[in-house]
């Protein structure tokens, strides 16, 4: 019988958290306070985080010991299978052998609890009471939900409205594991009751229910904010993923060719590959791709370079992989992209040459997500088809090069959750678009006198 | 001339909530402006910079064009300091 897992016994999950910082060829640059023009400090911080979570935001220890507290909670479903993508590879027909990491069988379905357990706790140790955060379609709300409810912690979660109202599911999810999941914008914030004195009808928005619930943090003694990705200690909470999966490797025998995650908000992308990043550094020859959508087009077109976040020149100047902050689509000079930051500590390994980004259309990712669940299976979640869809890509220049290759990739979450985005493109709703490079010149113009990191 | 309500019901899936929409919310989502990415989400499908062009107000349009959403790092920020000084009227 053929190995299809790979596990690791309860006392064999790692016990330390990597810190790239402490291995980076040069250092991170911190991102720029728009009041001041100077590097932020804890301080500026200290309003929304406890400082226990700050000082490993800016800390360059290389490992930092995982508390035992949040090794029970990981046990409930880590260390996570190592698997192999037999029929995946049967069905691409390429030299692959293909590994990845099942970060969809967590309780909340992704790899989001990661973070949230030990986030939740250090705010538990610090004394915190309550935490409140915001989101969307409820992925990163739902787990922090279930990791507040471990430590007893109340949970705020503001859900925009809209999503609220059509994705019932995963504020459901919230309510049992006793969070309080509000419809933003909601009259509990002066900058909720704002937008609802002006629209009462307001479908809300992200940018809203992030305002309330910082705006809940901030005035509440004993609460404090929590966010899901992009920040440096997510990176770091993640990285149990690619340190069980290196253990995992060994003890089969096997290194990867390829390590492969989705790069949307960098947590996942992350959580693979650092470790396999320091073994890099260290002279290993490993590849890692991180994958994201044509429509983000940040990593695999912008030039590394001091931006604004914002056209009014407004926000601080951030080290990032840029088009530009007027950057916006063709043929006009308004809407578009405007998150084209990607997670600083990404970005920067991109600029050092220790990461490449590949970009994939949509229809592409969902194309593979569906192969993906006719041969493996799972459906996985739309951000995870974004890897599976450079798993594809991997495995097709495999073929043409005639060379095997071992492809490790992080299997972010299951799907079952977003099944309507699989209908829209399984009903022909989705279509493709690729930035022409003439517009990406004409946006970059505008970044031509900043300062390069 | 064309109809306000012409594509409001056509779906789209959102890359910022993570579930699908209708061009209805994206013309609505930054409360009196569309959302600023409504061009790149929608000009694959149809011509919604001419729509939106000719179905706004001049001063809906002149707004929406300038308007600007941070990275999450520069939100926070931004939003630290108005909670701050929030609190600190709320005292005096």
């Amino acid at each position: 019988m053929k190995t299809m897992k790979v596990l690791l016994e309860d006392h064999e999950i790692p016990r330390q958290w990597y810190n790239i910082q402490a291995d980076l060829p040069t250092p991170l640059r911190p991102p720029l306070h728009p009041a001041t023009g100077k590097p932020v400090g804890p301080e500026d911080l200290a309003p929304i985080f406890p400082m226990n979570l700050i000082e490993q935001e800016v800390s360059s220890e290389r490992w930092i010991d995982i508390p035992e507290e949040v090794l029970e909670k990981y046990l409930i479903w880590r260390p996570t299978p190592l698997c192999r993508a037999r029929n995946f590879e049967k069905l691409l027909d390429a030299p692959v052998k293909i590994y990845y990491k099942m970060e969809g069988n967590s309780p909340a379905g992704s790899h989001k609890p990661n973070t949230a357990i030990p986030q939740a706790y250090y705010n538990k140790v610090a004394g915190v009471k309550h935490l409140s955060t915001e989101t969307g379609a409820g992925q990163w709300g739902s787990a922090l939900s279930m990791a507040c409810q471990m430590f007893g912690l109340g949970c705020r979660v503001f859900m925009v409205k809209v999503s609220y109202e059509q994705k019932p599911y995963r504020r459901m999810m919230m309510n049992v594991w006793g969070a309080e999941c509000i419809p933003s914008p909601s009259n509990l914030t002066e900058a909720g009751r704002n937008v609802l004195a002006e629209h009462p009808d307001s479908p809300g928005s992200l940018g809203i229910a992030i305002s309330e619930a910082i705006e809940d943090a901030v005035s509440h003694p004993n609460a404090k904010y929590s966010l899901g990705s992009v920040l440096n200690h997510v990176m770091l909470h993640q990285t149990i993923i690619g340190l069980e999966a290196q253990k995992q490797m060994e003890k089969i025998g096997v290194y990867p060719d390829v390590v492969m995650g989705c790069a949307g908000g960098g947590s996942n992308f992350a959580g693979i590959s650092l470790p396999y990043v320091r073994d890099k550094i260290h002279g290993k020859e490993v590849k890692i791709v991180g994958a994201e959508p044509t429509s983000c087009p940040t990593l695999t077109r912008g030039p590394f370079a001091y931006d604004f976040g914002d056209l009014a020149k407004m926000t601080p100047l951030l080290p990032m992989y840029t088009l530009g902050h007027d950057y916006v689509p063709a043929p006009i000079h308004a809407g578009g992209l405007r998150y084209h930051g990607m997670a600083p500590i990404v970005s920067h390994l991109v600029k050092e040459n220790l990461v490449e980004a590949r970009a994939y259309h949509q229809l592409d990712t969902f194309e593979a997500g569906v192969m993906w669940a006719r041969s493996e299976g799972f459906i996985p979640a739309p951000e995870t088809d974004h890897v599976i869809a450079a798993v594809v890509d991997e495995a097709r220049r495999a073929k043409e090069e005639g060379k095997e290759k071992v492809i490790l990739f992080n299997w972010s979450g299951h799907g079952m959750v977003d099944l309507a985005s699989y209908d829209a493109y399984l009903t022909g709703k989705l279509i493709p678009y690729e930035l022409p490079d003439e517009e990406i010149a004409r946006a970059l113009r505008a970044i031509e006198g900043f300062p390069k990191p | 001339m064309i109809e306000k309500n012409a594509y409001g019901s056509m779906e789209i899936r959102c890359p910022k909530l993570g579930h699908e929409l209708t061009f209805a919310y994206c013309c609505r989502e930054a409360g009196d402006l569309p959302c600023a990415r409504i061009i790149r989400c929608w000009e694959s499908f149809f011509p919604v910079e001419s729509f939106l062009r000719e179905t706004l107000d001049a001063g809906i349009w002149d707004a929406f064009c300038r308007q600007a959403t941070p990275d999450k790092m520069t939100t926070l920020l931004d939003l630290i300091e108005k909670a701050k000084a929030r609190r600190r009227a709320d005292r005096t």
